[in-house]
């Protein structure tokens, strides 16, 4: 209780509202990183993904590189990505930071995406084909359309995932929120650490949010009918 | 510049389409053995004729529709459309000017009905406002409301409406020529029978060519002009007209496929007034048929008539004949009706 009244006290003190080591630069810089992160997986993973969904060449050889990539805890990417930063003169904090958070990304991204893809409907992909769709139309006009909700959520998976563990970037003297939680451990300063872990938090859930309402924003309605009609008997059938 | 500017070019009235010598191998991975799907296919279809290809299940018929808009390439010999052979256009081209019905019918989920419809003459380019128009033209044509379907999504629409929607996105650009794969085959017989009887006073009236693949020996004699029945390794057994099919069924086989009771069938795809009906008695009695009625029908009710014989009008309710048992009879045994 007076660890919690403490943390909310350091939530409400004005002071940590300010300046360079304040909640709104911590968030800014936090969002900063995962944004580039994000940014730099997507640039990769889309296209790749969309590439060997459509045509699943390749898939298997893929998948697997990304499977092992998933199963490196991020900590030994932050390892790796220190004496590559030095090496490429990049410097300490933020870039080490995207280093390590990009390949945690990509594998989620790329995955589900091509997941998705593989996983529109045949019968669609014929018939878009057969009325005379190149190739690029299958894919640009059919295929993402319908696979939109599940690439979608790869990359609200992959974004979350980067927010919570930007974090670390504090470990190699970057920004973000991560350092209230560092610099409490290291200070002994809990309620500063609990109060960083707690912004953390709300921080994955806003990016969670952010994710759902850009799903509906560009999921076409027809899909959301389609899914809501399949859920139905599920609802009732399994509680 | 392509082929395809010619081929399929004009505005009206349905293509020639000839398969010559064609077959088709698939590669079978187990003992490298290619297997054949389609065997020596050759087989013309006229200007604006249903060719029904019917079969049980894996005998080529999707395999030989598939080739006609090069969705399968052809290991050997020709498909022509209007003279023209297919592998010396543009597939996409090509297959942007021939309508092609899946059973599953394949509506994009995320598209509205109009989206739909409107995805070929997007591909060629139309003009906005005649999409539109086109579209709401198109939802009329098959039946339905354009006010109150152009903004639904397929899931919105019930199976019958769907494989509706599904043959109106076809016809979007009129082409000369469609390709159907059990269009019908995912909804129940009533609607099924619906959407044929309309299908057919469509395609009667726009003058299609139309290759129909069914696996149903009534939908393919009800529909077809002519029908090609298949057999197990891609082989066609006879291609003839319902009735000939019918009558003359070429092998046994024919015959068991078409059915025991392929008399029965007969009839109903004659009219009454393609029957040798009796002069008009005095005593014309009986229940009247209409002369367009089919035989069918006209025999189920004589059966139940008191004197088994019907009076024959015609359009204006003219008498022009009587039908009795008889003349049925003798229409269907034609050999007996010849030697009498
Ligand atoms: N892509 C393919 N690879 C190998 N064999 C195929 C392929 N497509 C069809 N076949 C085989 O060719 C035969 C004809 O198939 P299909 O044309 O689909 O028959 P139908 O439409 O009459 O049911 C079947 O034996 C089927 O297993
Ligand atoms: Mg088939």
């Amino acid at each position: 209780m007076t660890l919690l009244g403490a943390v909310w006290a350091w939530l409400t003190n004005s002071v940590h509202w300010q300046g360079s080591d304040g909640i709104p630069t911590r968030i800014a810089e936090h969002l900063w990183i995962s944004g580039v992160s994000v940014f730099i997986a997507l640039v990769v993973a889309l296209p790749l993904g969309l590439l060997i969904g459509h045509t699943n060449r390749g898939a298997l050889v893929t998948v697997s590189i990304m499977n092992v990539g998933r199963a490196l805890p991020s900590l030994a990417f932050l390892a790796f990505a220190l004496p590559a930063s030095f090496a490429l003169n990049l410097g300490l904090g933020f870039w080490p930071t995207v280093i390590a958070l990009v390949p945690l990304a990509i594998p989620l991204m790329l995955v589900n995406t091509y997941a998705a893809i593989r996983g529109v409907d045949p019968d669609l992909v014929e018939a878009a084909r057969g009325m005379g769709m190149r190739e690029l139309e299958v894919l640009g006009k059919v295929e993402v359309p319908v696979a939109l909700p599940l690439i979608i959520a790869g990359i609200r998976n992959a974004a979350v995932t980067v927010v919570a563990t930007a974090t670390l970037g504090a470990l190699v003297a970057g920004g973000g929120l991560g350092r209230y939680i560092v610099d409490g451990l290291a200070r002994q300063d809990y309620a500063r650490l609990l109060a960083g872990a707690i912004l953390v938090a709300l921080l994955s859930i806003t990016t969670e949010v952010a994710f759902a309402v850009i799903e509906r924003l560009v999921v076409s309605p027809g899909l959301r009918l389609d899914r809501e009609r399949l859920a139905l008997p599920d609802a009732g059938g399994a509680r | 510049m392509t082929r395809s500017d010619e081929l399929l070019g004009r505005a009206k009235g349905g293509a020639t389409v000839e398969f010559r010598q064609v077959s088709k191998h698939y590669a079978r991975s187990a003992n490298g053995q290619p297997i054949a799907a389609v065997r020596d296919l050759s087989l013309v279809v006229q200007p604006g004729e249903i060719c029904v290809l019917v079969g049980p299940s894996g005998c080529g018929k999707t395999t030989s529709l598939k080739m006609v808009n090069r969705l399968i390439e052809p290991t050997s010999g020709q498909i022509l459309i209007d003279g023209v052979d297919v592998m010396t256009v543009d597939p996409v081209a090509l297959r942007r000017r021939i309508g092609y019905v899946i059973q599953q019918v394949g509506l994009f989920p995320h598209r509205t009905i109009a989206e739909n419809i409107a995805t070929v003459p997007e591909l060629v380019g139309w003009p906005k406002a005649k999409i539109r128009a086109r579209v709401d033209e198109l939802i009329a044509l098959v039946g339905l409301d354009p006010a109150s379907y152009r903004d639904r999504y397929p899931s919105q629409l019930s199976g019958g409406e769907r494989q509706r929607i599904g043959v109106a996105r076809a016809m979007a650009i009129e082409p000369p020529l469609m390709l159907m794969d059990e269009p019908f085959g995912a909804v129940d017989p009533i609607v099924r029978e619906r959407l044929q009887n309309e299908f057919l006073d469509l395609q009667r009236r726009l003058g299609l060519t139309v290759l129909f693949v069914t696996h149903d020996i009534d939908e393919a004699i009800k529909l077809g002009t002519r029908v090609a029945v298949f057999e197990q390794g891609g082989t066609i057994a006879q291609y003839s007209p319902p009735a000939e099919l019918l009558m003359r069924p070429a092998t046994d086989y024919v015959a068991r496929f078409v059915g025991s009771d392929r008399a029965l069938k007969r009839l109903a795809v004659m009219r009454l007034a393609d029957l040798r009906l009796s002069p008009v008695s005095s005593a014309g009695e009986g229940p009247v048929f209409s002369a367009e009625t089919n035989v069918r029908d006209a025999l189920a009710a004589l059966l139940l008539a008191p004197r088994a014989a019907g009076t024959v009008v015609d359009s204006s309710g003219v008498p022009i004949g009587v039908v009795t048992m008889e003349t049925i009879a003798s229409a269907v045994q034609p050999v007996a009706a010849s030697l009498e």
